[in-house]
């Protein structure tokens, strides 16, 4: 009786677990019916996130030639080391461990890393740009050994500059900004993008295309294959106008010199820069591989400025450099002759007002040969006052003054010609017939650029025309150089060649006569050109801040061109604090002497040496 | 002993079954763990191996009467005790756990082989008697099972111990015991649960409890393998990446994958399909063991095969939901398919047991 109790109750109970147990599994299998069918698209992309990786090539920067295809800036192979936060488990223990294998302090990681929190995990986070070996060799050991699994090393092409010449020309790069990245579709966050020089202006042609690789890598995130990979492109090559060895030239002579200041210098038959810089100059291979915070405030806060490029964004008074422009506007507008003659007696009186020449006891009688090479104040008192501001504005203008040149660099400045618009609108005042008078000698509210002051040196060489500057000669996207045509010339002044010709004989005087521009002569080439001094204090003032520290010395300016008769080089020197003009002209000397040199393959000149010949 | 009529009563479709998942098993250990490269290359080997032993145990466990062991239990169970006790002081330490017991060169784990020891003393205990259990008897049944499982549970594996439970319920709910009981002994575990959470877990039992309910709490750490789990059984689809193509199984981004998660790798590299011919051959041996104990000829024989399959259904059920990432990640083996030399034989021979039962269902 119990025994069929017992077969019973066990039958009973046995049968219900047999239906249980069906239901259960049924429920796992539609479970895994909807993990495996429903939501398959989903789990298979986080499959294929969690062992597939994207890796960028970068692509190296195009390499930058002189007008001789002697390459002057190139690429070396840096590393760095960053943090991809999306692999890491532990973020303190990386950090820690990290700051140990690196050398460097927990917190200074620590604080990169919190600088960069908001950005998305899988964006490296670089603790190291430009790693030192040993860094890179103690990273990988840990790697290998799965500790460091979310630190990767990734090798960076960087800028290298091997000689620090022509620094402000060149430029600088540096990663793009997030304003740039929103207004760029080709730019993306990290990239490094020319910050300025030729590295900003040309950044498209430069910048080249990244590549990537797609691997897939194992729960410690060590590579196992190559899934496919897209090699990056090199940037395109430029080849500059710029000489190596002019430009070298310069910066010797700035190096012997001492002194802040600039220099451009053009082929003057179609604005081919030959020649370029600013003082005082910086480092940009500081630059290439991130720039750390200290040599950056180093760089910002120094007075000197040197990250300001003098040549194009410099303005400064020329001088006596002015009077060929006013020459210029008396020729060709009629009021003078060259043969018209001024007396000086040291001094001279308009609208009631005494005008000192800078000879006390004077020149006596001359023309205007004899004025430019003397640099007569008088004479250009006298016929800048006969030819008017509106005159002398216009030629200027036409020559180059008071324009920017059109050069390919960023952020160049305007100088001022004076006019009466000009300050009716400005300053709202009339314009003086007294201040005709000081512009005339290149004072008063005239200012100039370096690089307006080489065009100006170039229009009075080549007869009229007005070149622009530029520095970009030829390009090469992987097929071969491609000329880049020259850009046009702004403008095309009527000049008449026998006036123009007085004008230059009287610039080949100041080099090759009694003038203060014998510094730059070379036998020979008939090299011509004009001295100026500015003083940047008036003679009032220097006594008043003569108990300063303040450098109260006057900016020294000189513009050349030689031949006189067949020019092929034209420029400016301008030297900040540089005492006199005649200083200015050792540096032109030096690197006209080298561009002859080189144009007729003799033996290039040695470094100068100018202590002899300074004005101090 | 052995009679030869008694051959042809021999269930032949549950030993088909319990080799297809054998091999099943294998394949997968062979696909996750095969790489010249690599030192383990060889497990699949160690796993034939297991499976050739865990054979001979069956045939053993086939060839003597079941009542033969179940007369024997009192002693089978105190030498596991012994056993249990030896591996306590004197087990090799792995993982920071004391479970096994060095047999020439081989690892052995007498905590697997305990569920079989429990199901005979408890098949025995429960046998002798007619009617519903009494509460005392409910009580010493529950006392010869708490022994082992506090045993096994001190090594520390609570996993393996908590497998030992399902053998006295499924055995107490054969014998009889009231529903009402069985309703009020879950209450209870329902009432200890909070007790149990904080005095008696440790903090990464805790954790993995946490995780569960939230995996993205702590996706890099205790919820990374539930989170893993799930991406590789997902990602497997109907038909699966084909065998060894499994990225998430091979690049080891699923730990263990040849032990606690060769579910998971059979999902991903087999999909659906083969999650389903698995899980049919699961049920299939299950269904066909609860045959076994309707069929068979005494309550004893009931009770043991009930209770062999206990431990068995829980720990597949427990398994298969863990590699889908959906219950909290328990160092628990699936039975039959994981790597395990121990878990094999113990299994194995549990099975011989339910084939006794059945083939003598006809015997005096």
């Amino acid at each position: 009786m119990a025994a069929h109790e017992d077969r019973r109750r066990i039958t009973i109970r046995l049968s219900l677990l047999q239906y249980v147990l069906t239901v259960v599994f049924s429920i796992l299998a539609v479970s895994f019916w909807v993990l495996q069918v429903v939501e398959h698209a989903k789990f298979e992309e986080m499959a294929e996130n969690n062992h597939q990786r994207t890796l960028a090539l970068r692509a190296p920067r195009g390499i930058v030639f002189d007008r001789h295809l002697q390459p002057l800036v190139l690429n070396r192979r840096s590393y760095s080391i960053s943090i991809v936060r999306e692999h890491t488990k532990d973020l303190n223990r990386t950090v820690t461990m990290l700051a140990s294998v690196l050398g460097m302090e927990e917190s200074a990681v620590r604080q990169i890393v919190e600088r960069h929190r908001r950005e998305p995990t899988y964006r490296p986070i670089v603790i190291v740009q430009d790693a030192t070996l040993a860094q890179v060799a103690a990273v990988t050991a840990r790697r290998l050994d799965f500790e460091l699994p979310d630190v990767v090393v990734e090798q960076v092409p960087t800028r290298r500059y091997p000689d620090t010449l022509a620094a402000h020309l060149f430029g600088y790069v540096g990663e793009v900004s997030d304003r740039d990245v929103s207004a760029n579709d080709a730019l993306r966050s990290g990239d490094i993008v020319g910050q300025s020089g030729i590295e900003k202006i040309y950044n498209a042609h430069l910048m080249g295309e990244d590549g990537a690789r797609r691997v897939v890598v194992n729960s410690v995130g060590r590579e196992i294959r190559t899934l496919e990979e897209a090699p990056p492109t090199e940037g395109k090559r430029l080849q500059l106008t710029v000489d190596y060895d002019v430009q070298k030239a310069i910066e010797d002579s700035f190096d012997q010199l001492g002194f802040n200041g600039a220099a451009v210098v053009l082929d003057p038959a179609n604005g081919d820069v030959l020649g370029f810089t600013s003082r005082p100059t910086y480092d940009p291979n500081a630059f290439a591989a991130g720039i750390d915070r200290v040599t950056w405030a180093s760089l910002t806060s120094d007075e000197d400025r040197p990250l300001n490029d003098r040549a194009i964004q410099g303005r400064y008074s020329p001088g006596s450099t002015f009077k060929m422009a006013v020459a210029t506007a008396a020729l060709e507008e009629g009021v003078i002759t060259p043969d018209f003659k001024v007396h000086c007696g040291g001094s001279a009186s308009f609208y009631g007002r005494p005008f000192k020449c800078w000879k006390k006891g004077g020149h006596g009688t001359m023309d205007l040969r004899h004025a430019i090479e003397q640099s007569c104040n008088v004479y250009f008192y006298t016929i800048g006052n006969m030819t008017g501001i509106e005159k002398i504005h216009k030629w200027a203008t036409l020559l180059g003054l008071g324009e920017r040149s059109g050069i390919d660099l960023p952020n160049e400045v305007q100088g001022l010609v004076p006019s009466p618009e000009w300050k009716q609108q400005y300053r709202k005042e009339k314009w003086y017939a007294g201040e005709t008078v000081s512009v005339s000698i290149g004072q008063g509210s005239v200012s100039v650029t370096p690089v307006s002051m080489a065009v100006y040196a170039a229009t009075l060489a080549n007869g009229g025309t007005r070149v622009t500057p530029h520095l970009l000669k030829a390009i090469d996207d992987g097929t071969g150089w491609k000329d880049v045509p020259p850009p046009a010339a702004k403008s095309k002044a009527p000049l008449d060649p026998e006036k123009l010709q007085a004008i230059r004989d009287g610039l080949w005087m100041v080099v090759n006569q009694a003038g203060t521009g014998h510094n730059a002569q070379i036998k020979g080439y008939d090299v011509s050109g004009k001295t100026g001094t500015a003083q940047v204090i008036s003679n009032q003032g220097k006594e008043r801040a003569g108990k300063t520290d303040k450098d109260l010395r006057d900016n020294g300016w000189f513009v050349f061109f030689a031949p006189r008769d067949k020019p092929e080089i034209a420029g400016v020197v301008f030297l900040e604090h540089g005492v006199h003009g005649s200083n200015a002209a050792l540096v032109a000397h030096h690197l006209m002497d080298t561009f002859f040199a080189k144009k007729e393959g003799r033996p290039l000149p040695p470094k100068p040496e100018f202590k002899a010949n300074l004005v101090p | 002993m052995f009679e030869r009529r008694l051959y042809y009563h021999i269930d032949w479709a549950l030993v088909g079954a319990l080799l297809a998942l054998c091999a099943l098993g294998v394949a997968m250990i062979y696909s996750t763990t095969a790489d010249p490269t690599r030192a383990m290359s060889r497990m699949y080997i160690t796993q034939l191996y297991a499976i050739v032993l865990g054979l001979g145990a069956m045939v053993f466990a086939l060839t003597l009467d079941y009542r033969t062991f179940t007369d024997k239990s009192h002693l089978i169970y105190i030498g596991l005790l012994a056993l249990l006790i030896y591996v306590l002081f004197l087990g090799n330490v792995q993982m920071g756990a004391r479970r096994w017991i060095g047999v020439g060169g081989f690892n052995l784990q007498p905590s697997e082989f305990a569920k079989v020891g429990v199901a005979l003393v408890l098949a025995k205990f429960f046998g002798e008697n007619r009617g519903a259990p009494t509460m005392s008897d409910l009580a010493i049944g529950g006392v010869l099972t708490l022994i082992p499982f506090a045993l096994v549970a001190r090594e520390p594996d609570l996993g393996t111990a908590v497998t030992l439970l399902p053998v006295f319920l499924a055995v107490a709910y054969l014998a009889g015991m009231k529903m009402r009981i069985l309703g009020i002994l879950f209450l209870a575990l329902l009432l200890a649960a909070p007790i149990a959470w904080k005095f008696a877990l440790k903090d990464y039992q805790k954790s993995r409890v946490t995780t569960f309910l939230d995996p993205s709490l702590d996706a890099k750490g205790a919820g990374y393998q539930q989170i893993q789990a799930r991406i590789t059984v997902g990602s497997g689809g109907l038909t699966g990446k084909g065998f060894k193509q499994g990225t998430q199984g091979q690049l080891r981004f699923l730990p263990v994958a040849h032990n606690d998660f060769i579910f998971s790798v059979l999902a991903e590299e087999q999909g659906f399909a083969g999650v389903l011919v698995a899980l049919g051959l699961y049920l299939f041996v299950i269904l066909r063991t609860l045959d076994a104990a309707r069929l068979a000829k005494d309550r004893l024989g009931s009770y043991l095969v009930l209770g062999v399959l206990a431990s068995f259904t829980f720990q597949v059920v427990y398994n298969v939901t863990m590699s889908a990432g959906l219950a909290p990640v328990k160092g628990l083996t699936l039975p039959l398919m994981s790597y395990g030399g121990s878990s094999m034989i113990a299994t194995l021979a549990g099975f011989g047991l339910v084939l006794n039962v059945r083939m003598r269902r006809f015997t005096n």
